[in-house]
């Protein structure tokens, strides 16, 4: 069965493309035929961060308008071919597209993929309810900061309204350093006023920018990095494999810490 | 015992925003004499500003926490007062109930339109008639029955109810509970409650941990303190001369016992 998920947060640039990207590349690797819709109207960029923005021709637009097939629009990554994206068109607003419209191209992609993945614009209007239309999952991204919980916890609300009960947490630019001198929420402060179950926590690190300016996702780099295997297990856990969750606290270094680095290294 | 937790504002009490709670500005379950009733708002009664995107959400809020009380294939009368459903709505209704498997059989409408949309779609309908004028002044009217939710109050989610409003969760930061009568929150109060929104400052708002953004009881307000609480108790606020005072939960009902004569 097909596998819809949105990418969803409220508050804007808290990660939700980034994310979109990382995971539709690392379920591809995991094997996965994945379909990645920017449902980001008028503001698209998930096509950059997976490097794909010179190769578009039709976007969702024109399928709908008859003006070209869906399989024309998709773009196939060359790096995994299990990955496609849907672009959304870049000249035109979010109103420009309805809820049934989104729902249409959706059900169109549904059996052909083992994931669609959709990346929602912010704000809860027109963009959110477009993009949430045809989901059946949610992963919501937040970053620890009171203002994105609260709209996260506005947009969770919305979605179980919508009866979208299958969320996930995904707590994006964790700095443990401040979260040790409690200058930053921590991620179980964040779960405490979401009570949403946790997919994943994504450290703050300066290789996603470098990644985004490239066009190259994370999960792709040959050196690992501590985000790109955070993504690579949230990827695991939608596949419902057990991960344990990265120990991001540097503890004073006594022999079970050790220990545990090295278990989690090898995991 | 009262503690110092919060401080009531300096002037008070201070005009508050308009907040007669209607006796139905809530969708809720009503089970009476074995039958049970899905109510509806009215749309005539002010505030009429529930539309019907308002009306879904808090059902589908209802059926979201309140699957534990009844039966399967129970079936429903839906009360739909003089609220305008075509009948799609009344789809949509008849879905959400048979997602947790309870039956939509009968409509009560005063309205034309409601009754042909819902024999059209084949339930008995049972036409009423409305009361040319239904507003009553809100001093005359009794509370309401308490409204159970079980349900997490989060952002954006704003609650209005005539009676006591009881809730098996949290009420999160920008999330708001107003009720005529008490609140109380079987978890985190961290939003905004007010009770006895219709001038009665006897009313209570309870909670087993209380860390609420504000607080208003009637006419009073309370905001909450700046400091962390490092221990935490269930605490009770009410209205002492003083203004908002918060008392711990098992000090709260002795001395309200000892102090009657
Ligand atoms: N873990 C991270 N560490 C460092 N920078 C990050 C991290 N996650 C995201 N960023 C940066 O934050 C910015 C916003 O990210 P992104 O575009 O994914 O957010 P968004 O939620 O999709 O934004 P919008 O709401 O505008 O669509 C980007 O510059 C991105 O590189
Ligand atoms: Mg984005």
């Amino acid at each position: 069965m097909t596998r819809i998920i949105v990418t969803t947060s409220g508050k804007g640039g808290v990660g939700k493309t980034t994310t979109t990207a990382n995971l539709g590349m690392a379920l591809a690797r995991l094997g996965r035929k994945v379909a990645l819709v920017d449902a980001d109207f008028g503001l698209r960029n998930l096509d950059l961060l997976l490097g794909l923005e010179n190769r578009i021709v039709y976007t969702a637009l024109e399928v709908l308008a008859g003006e070209c097939r869906l399989e024309q629009a998709l773009v196939k990554d060359k790096r995994e071919p299990g990955l496609v994206l849907l672009p959304a068109a870049q000249n035109r607003n979010k109103e420009a597209v309805s809820p049934d419209q989104i729902q249409e191209l959706v059900s169109a992609l549904t059996d052909l993929y083992d994931y669609i993945v959709i990346d929602c614009p912010a704000g809860i209007e027109m963009g959110f309810k477009n993009a949430i239309a045809g989901a059946k999952e949610a992963l919501i991204v937040t970053t620890p900061e009171i203002a994105a919980v609260r709209d996260a916890d506005r947009v969770v609300g919305l979605l179980e309204a919508q009866g979208i009960k299958n969320i996930h947490l995904i707590v994006n630019r964790l700095r443990p350093t401040m979260v040790q001198v409690n200058d930053m929420m921590s991620v179980q402060d964040v779960q405490e006023i979401l009570a949403i179950p946790l997919i994943g926590v994504v450290p703050e690190d300066e290789r996603v920018i470098v990644s985004t300016n490239r066009g190259e996702p994370l999960v792709l780099a040959e050196s690992p990095s501590l985000a790109g295997k955070a993504f690579d297990n949230i990827a695991r856990r939608l596949e419902g494999q057990t991960v344990e969750f990265i120990d991001l606290y540097p503890t004073p270094d006594n022999f079970l810490s050790r220990l545990r680095k090295l278990l989690s290294s090898i995991i | 015992m009262n503690s110092d937790f919060i401080l009531p504002d300096t002037v008070s009490p201070i005009a508050l925003p308009a907040n007669e709670v209607n006796s139905n500005s809530q969708v809720r379950f009503k089970s009476e004499e074995g039958r049970l009733m899905l109510i509806l708002p009215a749309e005539a009664a002010p505030p009429s500003t529930s539309s019907w995107s308002d009306i879904w959400q808090q059902l589908k809020q209802r059926l979201n926490g309140g699957d534990r009380f009844w039966q399967p294939n129970t079936t429903v009368d839906l009360i739909a007062s003089d609220r305008l459903l075509d009948g799609r709505q009344l789809q949509a209704i008849a879905d959400a109930l048979a997602e947790v498997q309870l039956l939509l059989k009968r409509v009560s409408t005063s309205r034309r339109q409601t009754a042909v949309a819902a024999a059209t779609a084949g339930y008995s309908v049972e036409q009423t008639y409305v009361a040319p004028n239904q507003t009553l002044t809100s001093s005359s009217v009794p509370l309401a029955e308490p409204l159970y939710l079980q349900m997490t109050v989060r952002s954006g989610i704003e609650i209005r109810h005539s009676g006591t409003v009881i809730v098996l969760g949290d009420l999160n930061p920008g999330g708001i509970v107003v009720a005529n009568g008490d609140i109380l929150i079987w978890g985190r109060l961290r939003g905004v409650a007010h009770a006895g929104a219709d001038g009665n400052s006897k009313c209570l708002i309870m909670a087993l941990h209380m860390e609420p953004t504000q607080l208003r009881i009637a006419d009073y307000v309370a905001r909450a303190p700046t400091t962390q609480l490092t221990q935490v108790y269930p605490e009770i606020a009410h209205v002492t001369p003083e203004g908002i005072r918060i008392s711990i939960a098992a000090d709260f009902s002795k001395s309200q016992f000892l102090s009657q004569p």
